[in-house]
């Protein structure tokens, strides 16, 4: 009766395709769990009153994955009973209300995966080198997430 | 000979995503810096936010001092924007 147990998967990837919330949700998908917690991250159309066109992002991409891959052994460390975490990001341009990132998570317990969800998308911020550009109608500007460790250390 | 690359606001500032340049084996991060900024001077204005990413690890700007071999690649790291 007893099944090979899954082993526990990290699935990252940085592409330009579109991103799959479907796709993505079926990649932590286990029979052993009975949470999957997701968070979905979206071009907003407006920032300071100014109107947002769409996002570029660019990526120092071997790097961008190997920090994701920390993270999620981090993850893995501080909530061992989680299963499958699936880090999914978009790059080049995401226009207003496409997704540009997704963060899944699967676990036996929703605790867990709810959790560890957060942890990721707070710690993607601070740490992923992982960059993007705001257009609006007349100019544009390099966003600067205030998680970006470096530039909270106290000078 | 280090590779260096250029990301965001920085390779805006340098014109280049990326270029070799000769560096001594034996320097601290603040001294890769001034090099860089000399030949790409416009660079200097992002002094205070950016930090270094030798070999893909972080380096902040200062006394650090770095072994480089040739052909490491070293990257200008602006204030972050992901997810």
């Amino acid at each position: 009766m007893n099944e090979t147990e899954e082993e526990p998967k990290d699935f990252i990837k940085l592409t330009q395709a579109k991103l799959s919330v479907d796709e993505v949700s079926v990649l932590v998908t286990s029979p052993c769990c009975g949470a999957i917690s997701l968070f979905i991250g979206t071009t907003r159309d407006n920032f300071n009153g100014k109107k947002v066109v769409h996002l570029e992002y660019e990526a120092y991409t071997p790097m961008a994955e190997a920090e994701i891959k920390k993270i999620c052994r981090d993850v893995r460390k501080k909530w061992p009973a989680i299963k499958h975490v699936a880090v999914h990001h978009r790059l080049g341009l995401v226009p207003v209300t496409e997704v540009s990132v997704i963060i899944a998570v699967s676990s036996p317990h929703r605790i867990e995966s709810l959790n560890a969800v957060s942890y990721c998308i707070d710690t993607l911020k601070a740490t992923v080198p992982i960059w993007k550009k705001e257009m609006y109608e007349e100019e544009y500007s390099w966003k600067e997430n205030k998680e970006c460790f470096w530039t909270n250390m106290e000078k | 000979m280090v590779v260096v690359l250029y990301f965001a606001r920085s390779a805006e500032l340098a014109g280049v995503r990326s270029e070799t340049v000769s560096v001594p084996q034996r320097i601290t991060s603040l001294q890769l810096w001034d090099e860089i900024v000399k030949r790409r001077s416009r660079l200097a204005v992002l002094r205070d936010q950016v930090v270094f990413a030798v070999r893909q690890e972080y380096v902040l700007l200062g006394d650090q001092l770095l072994v480089l071999q040739s052909g490491d690649e070293v990257a200008i790291i602006p204030p972050i924007s992901g997810g």
